[in-house]
């Protein structure tokens, strides 16, 4: 099967300028976004705050949330649904400006966490728990065995490891009549006597993670100097494979508009930037390169054979010749990023997300600017030369 | 160009099987991240200055004790900052003595002369080694410590300087765990000169409202349901170090309490002071609070109870930290990442559902553009995922939900390889040229672009794997993985099924 059924003629260099405006409007947007709109938003990874997940045992909205955590001064706590069921959130809170200490910055952030968390149970919950009752929903493992040994000393190890079994599919617990059912089958007494010291609660912590401002910084360092010296290998790369200026100063440029606009969209998605973000744009920004260099290989080949022929025809017919590749490879890679977005789940989502506008990207910045760089080069500084030729 | 065959399959056969060993069974032989399994993951930071703080704190008590022994005269003793102190008042006669005496006591402490002053600095390497010595004892007393608490597989590994990565599968509710590891545990007995009282000023009453030089304020510990304030002896009668044996055991009212026994050079010295101070109370002071103060009946010598209104958990968990000794110095946390089982289960579940679509999907267009050569490179594929999975149980590296990621990327990057060299045969074949010939010159043409195109991703894999932290490092180390095995089974395996499908002289390809 062919995509085209005999390489195809598109003069892609007719759109170099359009071309040119889109990724420049792109990136105007995208800084002025950053800059004077609603920012990069940085995650818990590089220190700031709480991220707190969170599944309830029956659907609630965002604003719902949002009420629960203004009464305790929370409000301004970044709320986000995943999932599907309307019973999800990740909760990450705002820096803990006012109660930071030096030497107990983690613990600030966490007692705002555990604000949030409390501020999320219901009221019938908090008294339940102000009596000395647990909260099943909520324990773990370890106490919850030392609890049912103590209800049934000869069973109580194997109850307790099918509850927690069972908890870990479901994540909650709605009904105490899940436990009565297969696979848990709880005997009734032992019921009745755990129906009678704990409860289940309306919601339940499916993780927490909090990174203190100095980790944080330090994992900014980190990631920064990941960036810049995979940049740097790169340009060494680049450098040793094109022994001319102008193809390794527009492979540069192709790489920093990758970076530049996938930044620029990614700033308007309510998305946060962390570490898996920083692995997503590294990525794409080789396997970009990558695409780009292909086609210049191409181009420097045919100049060998096709001397008297102008630049922009041989840019073109390269382009062309290797449309189906570049289609088809980025193709593949989109289904398999395209397979991790829609199923991967909600902690991978934003990096699938990335690597999906990447890939769109790469494929743009490869047949429509890659070559159009290496004309407004050779414009720019090699008039002369060939007036003098 | 179809001689070694044999010796082809063979070295394909021997990869799979050795591949199928490192993998099978995958529950045992993959090693699944935090992110995976749920957890707790804490990264913390020894306060290593803590160290040099009694280090100077010992010297400068020690030099105080010497110099008065050896008539050495000084008004007093300050410290400026840890690992800086001097004394004041010398005599400019007594150089010579004080010199031979600090030779003769430290080499680890630099001193000067300036007036009356002899001002000492800990030395660089004295330092380091104090700095180092208090990580390396963390480490081991936090190990040890966890280890009494019983967890399963814990990581507890050194980081970096000063920084430490504890690991704990399994453990959802860190918050018990975690004040395991950060009390310092410095245990005393110490007598009780007066108290309780419910504030210093009432406390220091009849001692004309100072402290007395041989002893010190202490408060009860509200945990313990003491609020008052107690004067205490400065020097401890016994210490946690004097302790040989620790468990769990019940005071007279049958309510949870520590029982210990002691050191014979413990328990002589417990003697001692017990037989001399029968009717006094003795202090039981944890990190500077006092958990319980009994009034002593007796003589006693080896063997004694810490009491003091515990739970269960608080007596087990107070036998861990006696039993495991204290930190030579603070703990602060400075990450702290809980991932439940749930979402653990979940990620994995998800994990797995797209990277089975991600293969699916990828095997389903390359058989629908490419037909019958389409399998081969399916074939080629699914050795590829198993080579990745191989090489991270060889490796023993930790698969991660981002290390999900990085295989399911992979799977879309190797098949590149297999089209540039699909892509090139039909070119040849355009030509004019036979099956066989267009797919030598496609393979010999398409592998400096397959080496290219690996490159620049392992490169940027390299470098995210050097500077990233757990479940990144996972990501770089799939992404490397899958990579390098596309090398393998895009050039080498491919090659081989095509040598083993196609007729030399073939003249048509399904393509």
């Amino acid at each position: 099967m062919e995509i085209f059924k005999k390489t195809p003629n598109i003069d892609f260099l007719k759109y170099k300028w359009f071309a040119l405006a889109l990724t420049i409007a792109i990136i105007l947007a995208g800084i002025l976004n950053i800059t004077v709109g609603h920012g990069l938003k940085m995650g818990v990874d590089f220190g700031e705050g709480t991220l707190i997940r969170v599944m309830f045992k029956e659907p609630v909205s965002v604003s719902n949330i949002r009420q629960l955590l203004s009464d305790v001064g929370l409000g301004d706590s970044v709320i986000q649904e995943s999932g599907k069921s309307g019973r999800e959130f990740q909760i990450r809170t705002v820096e803990a400006r006012s109660t930071r200490q030096t030497s107990e910055e983690l613990e600030s952030h966490q007692i705002l966490a555990n604000k949030v968390i409390s501020a999320l149970q219901s009221k019938e919950d908090q008294q339940r728990l102000a009596q000395g009752l647990i909260d099943l929903n909520n324990i773990d493992s370890r106490s919850l065995t030392a609890l049912l040994m103590e209800i049934s000393p000869e069973q109580g190890e194997e109850l307790a490891s099918r509850i927690m079994t069972y908890r870990n599919e479901h994540s909650i617990i709605v009904d105490w009549s899940e436990l009565k059912k297969e696979p848990v089958s709880l005997p009734d007494e032992v019921l009745n006597k755990l129906q009678s010291r704990t409860f289940l609660g309306q919601m339940t912590v499916l993780s927490k993670e909090t990174v203190g401002p100095q980790a944080g910084k330090e994992l900014r360092k980190k990631a920064t100097q990941a960036v810049i010296w995979s940049l740097i290998a790169m340009l060494v790369y680049i450098a040793f494979r094109f022994k001319g200026m102008e193809f390794g100063a527009a492979a540069i440029f192709t790489l920093t508009q990758d970076v530049l606009i996938c930044l620029s969209i990614y700033s308007f998605t309510n998305r946060e930037i962390n570490l898996p973000i920083i692995a997503a744009f590294l990525t794409i920004v080789g396997y970009s390169v990558n695409d780009t260099i292909v086609i210049f290989d191409r181009i420097r080949e045919l100049k060998r054979t096709m001397r008297r022929e102008p630049l922009e025809k041989i840019m073109n017919l390269s382009l062309n010749i290797n449309l189906t590749r570049t289609i088809i490879t980025s193709g593949t890679v989109f289904i398999a990023v395209l397979a991790l977005f829609l199923f991967g789940g909600k902690v991978i989502n934003d990096f699938a997300f990335l690597m999906l506008v990447g890939t769109i990207e790469g494929v743009y910045s490869t047949v429509f600017m890659a070559c159009p760089v290496v004309l407004f080069w050779n414009q720019l500084f090699k008039k002369q030369k060939k007036v003098r030729k | 160009m179809k001689k070694n065959v044999k010796w082809r399959i063979g070295l394909t056969l021997a990869v799979i099987a050795l591949c199928i060993f490192l993998v099978y069974p995958p529950k045992e032989k993959i090693k699944l991240g935090l992110d995976l399994k749920g957890g707790t993951h804490l990264l913390m930071q020894v306060i290593t200055d803590d160290a040099i703080n009694v280090e100077t704190d010992q010297q400068i008590a020690r030099f105080e004790e010497v110099f008065k022994k050896n008539n050495i005269t000084f008004t007093r003793a300050t410290k400026e900052k840890p690992g800086q102190f001097y004394f004041e008042g010398t005599s400019a006669d007594q150089e010579g003595k004080i010199r031979d005496l600090i030779d003769q006591y430290t080499r680890d402490w630099d001193y000067t002369f300036t007036g009356d002053r002899v001002n000492f600095k800990l030395k660089q390497t004295a330092e380091q080694y104090l700095r180092e010595q208090a990580v390396l004892q963390t480490l081991e007393t936090i190990r040890n410590r966890v280890d009494q608490f019983g967890v399963a597989e814990p990581v507890i590994q050194r980081q970096g300087s000063d920084r430490i990565v504890v690991e704990l599968p399994g453990i959802d509710d860190p918050e018990r765990v975690k004040n395991l590891i950060k009390v310092t545990a410095i245990l005393e007995f110490k007598l009780v000169k007066a108290g309780p009282a419910p504030d210093e000023q009432t406390l220091l009453q009849e001692f004309g409202g100072k402290v007395p030089d041989d002893a010190e304020v202490v408060r009860g510990d509200p945990r313990r349901g003491l609020q008052g304030y107690y004067l205490v002896s400065k020097v401890a009668s016994i210490t946690g170090k004097d302790l040989r044996s620790v468990r769990r055991g019940t005071d007279e009212w049958n309510n949870p309490a520590v029982s210990f026994t002691l050191t014979p050079d413990g328990a002589r010295r417990f003697e001692q002071v017990t037989g001399q101070n029968i009717g006094k109370q003795l202090a039981i002071i944890l990190d500077g609070k006092l958990q319980s103060a009994p009034v002593i009946n007796s003589r006693i010598s080896d063997s004694g109870i810490i009491q003091g209104r515990f739970t269960p958990e608080e007596a087990d968990d107070l036998v861990v930290i006696l039993k495991a000794g204290a930190l030579p110095a603070g703990i602060k946390y400075l990450e702290e990442r809980t991932i439940g089982p749930s979402l653990g289960t979940d990620s994995i579940r998800q994990g797995l559902m797209s990277g089975l679509v991600a293969i699916f999907g990828v095997m389903v267009f390359m058989v629908f553009y490419y037909k019958l050569t389409g399998l081969n490179a399916v074939a080629a594929l699914l050795l590829n995922t198993l080579l990745t999975f191989g090489a991270l149980s060889y490796f023993k590296a930790t698969l991660t939900l981002p290390g999900i990621a990085g295989i399911i990327l992979s799977i879309g990057m190797a098949v590149d390889a297999n089209i540039l060299i699909f892509e090139r045969i039909k070119e040849e074949m355009a030509l004019g040229k036979n099956a066989g010939s267009a797919i030598n010159t496609g393979f010999s043409r398409a592998f400096s672009a397959i080496f290219d195109s690996n490159l620049t991703t392992i490169l940027s894999g390299i470098f995210l794997f050097q500077f990233g932290t757990g479940p990144i490092k996972g990501y770089a180390v799939t992404l490397i993985c899958g990579l390098v095995a596309n090398l393998f089974t895009a050039v080498f395996v491919s090659r081989l099924i095509f040598d083993l499908t196609v007729p030399t002289n073939a003249k048509k390809l399904s393509i």
